[in-house]
């Protein structure tokens, strides 16, 4: 990989992540809102570092330490300092990706294959009153938390939550309102999952609005991390995928 | 290699090693060309097909995590390049203790304020030992600093809600574990085992030899993150979780399976404690195998530091951590949790 085609990777990649940041919100799908500035930041040094080679080519100012013969020897172990070992060019992978893929938000084929329900992030020692009167708005992992944690603080509350559909790998008749939260990119996420009872299943993966009320299980307390809990629905309102499509 | 045998046969003196080089030079723009073309027209061709959901979900979480290590690498790939172009090799020697047996816990212990993941620590050690600072002390800031920053501490302490022995524990034991590692590594590694990346320093302005080590350096290390990326995506998406549930009672095992599920899955060290804290099945000790592990061996970092550092060393290095990293956050957990 000689010098030019080492900027023109660098200026192809770097541009990706600028694309992915400034000029739409994809990158919700991949990481945490937080990280904005500095992938915008990384994307602009990355795409300097690729502008000044191209520019020294261009002037044809290499230095005398312009090592291009020496640009086929790195095959072996034998490592070259001053360029770029084909590995470099596995740096425009996530760039087909990106532009070819299209990677959407992890939704239900994640969700589905964690049949096991995960325990919400970081549940709050202590949750607010819900109010008696008026339908309270939660995320899926608060509503977790509080139903294993602080059950009796959901008793005959309706609340309205977010989250795209997932059947139950196990039960036939049984369906989730499922969302995936991160704490730092895709990779780390876990599923959610509320059990919706008395309604029919939206097709899989559609993201829904969905209002109803607590059900106590029949043992009572559940335990943190077994069974997800139940909740009787009222109405379900089909939506489109949130901006932010983890919680 | 069609270009290669052209070449072959049509040169008339025998050629010295740079003649040769003169094709393949001017060859890879075109090559460049010919993957923006694949781009473009993939675009249109492609991109209808390729939908199937666990393709789409292996692509999330690879950009997931090449997207999320751009930043921490290009500041570990900044960082490293300043300390070559900037820092002279003086201030090593000064700033170290001389002996090597000390300057390894005091460079370990140094990590604690590099505020970055793994991905940043590889190209800032390598730029260590180029200038100068013993390879185990560099070492063991490799190891350290990922797992011990002020910024990894606060994150566990937060996944850990009432919890905060994990976040003591997960400090002691990373720092022990890489003190240890730096230690064996003075005293039995040899150093044909280890590729230290030099730098050419010295001729022309100061910010030529920044930019050309922060270029490089980016391109190196970025390729072999998309390695380690990839296999993690790929890791992640096929070994299903609920195969965890059923090891999770069992002392031992379940240590070893958290440790290993660290090494495959290569969540970034500033994240892995909220996942830790979600599998709830998993006793404390094994949890803090995750965390001990996670930061010094993952698919990632093997893929970095074989890259960098070579072969030779990463089958060595990267065993030793592991084993450590496993037996002191066993030792750590029966005492301190």
């Amino acid at each position: 990989m000689n010098r030019l085609t080492q900027s023109m990777v660098l200026v192809l990649l770097g541009g990706a992540v600028l694309r992915i940041t400034t000029v739409s919100t994809t990158y919700l799908n991949y990481v945490k809102p937080g990280f904005r500035p500095f992938l915008i930041a990384a994307g602009v040094v990355v795409v300097a570092l690729g502008v000044i080679g191209l520019v020294q080519e261009w002037r044809g100012s290499t230095e005398p330490g312009d090592h291009d013969d020496h640009d086929d020897h790195d095959d072996h172990d034998g490592h070259d300092h001053a360029h770029a070992p084909r590995v470099a060019w596995l740096l425009t992978l996530p760039v087909f990706a990106i532009f070819l893929v299209a990677p959407p938000a992890l939704g239900a084929f994640s969700a589905r294959s964690e049949e096991a329900p995960a325990r919400p992030v970081a549940a709050a020692e202590s949750y607010d009153t819900l109010s008696a009167g008026q339908v309270n708005e939660m995320t899926i992992g608060e509503f977790v938390g509080r139903a294993w944690g602080e059950a009796d603080s959901l008793a005959g509350r309706q609340v309205r939550l977010t989250g795209f559909s997932v059947p139950s790998a196990k039960k036939k008749d049984r369906w989730y309102l499922a969302r995936i939260q991160i704490a730092c990119c895709a990779a780390d996420g876990v599923a959610l999952k509320v059990a919706v009872l008395d309604a029919e299943m939206p097709p899989e993966n559609t993201w829904v609005e969905v209002v109803g009320t607590w059900k106590r299980p029949p043992s009572g307390e559940l335990e943190p991390g077994t069974v997800a809990p139940e909740l009787n629905v009222t109405s379900i309102t089909p939506i489109p995928q949130p901006v932010e499509p983890y919680e | 290699m069609s270009e290669r045998v052209e070449v072959g046969t049509s040169q008339e003196v025998p050629p010295s090693e740079w003649g040769r080089r003169q094709p393949l030079g001017s060859f890879s723009p075109w090559v460049f060309v010919l993957v923006l073309g694949l781009l473009l027209l993939g675009r249109l061709v492609f991109t209808p097909y390729l939908t199937a959901p666990a393709l789409q979900a292996w692509a999330t979480i690879f950009v997931a995590i090449c997207v999320q290590a751009l930043p921490f690498l290009a500041f570990g790939v900044l960082l490293s390049a300043a300390i070559t172009a900037f820092v002279p090799a003086s201030f090593w020697t000064r700033a170290l203790p001389r002996r090597p047996f000390l300057a390894v816990p005091v460079a370990g212990a140094a990590g604690a304020v590099l505020p970055g993941c793994e991905c940043a620590s590889v190209p800032v050690a390598s730029g260590l030992m180029s200038r100068g600072v013993t390879p185990a002390a560099a070492l063991a800031f490799l190891l350290a600093s990922p797992a011990i920053n002020p910024v990894v501490v606060v994150a566990t302490v937060v996944a850990f809600p009432g919890e905060p022995m994990m976040a003591v524990a997960r400090f002691g034991a990373s720092l022990a574990v890489a003190v240890v590692a730096g230690w064996v590594w003075l005293r039995f590694g040899r150093a044909d085992w280890l590729r230290i990346p030099s730098r050419p320093v010295g001729d022309g302005p100061r910010w030529r030899s920044f930019v050309e080590a922060m270029r490089h350096d980016f391109l190196h290390a970025g390729g072999f993150l998309v390695v380690g990326g990839a296999t993690a995506a790929t890791m992640n998406v096929v070994v299903p979780r609920s195969w965890l549930e059923s090891v999770a009672g069992i002392p031992v095992v379940s240590v070893l399976t958290l440790a290993l599920l660290a090494v495959i899955l290569s969540i970034c060290s500033e994240a892995d404690a909220f996942v830790a804290a979600s599998m709830t099945a998993f006793s404390p000790t094994a949890k803090l195998a995750f965390l001990v592990v996670g930061p010094m061996v993952d698919l990632k970092l093997i893929a970095l530091q074989t890259g960098t550092f070579g072969r030779r060393f990463a089958a060595r290095f990267i065993p030793l951590t592991f084993v450590l990293a496993v037996v002191v956050s066993m030792a750590a957990g029966e005492v301190l949790l």
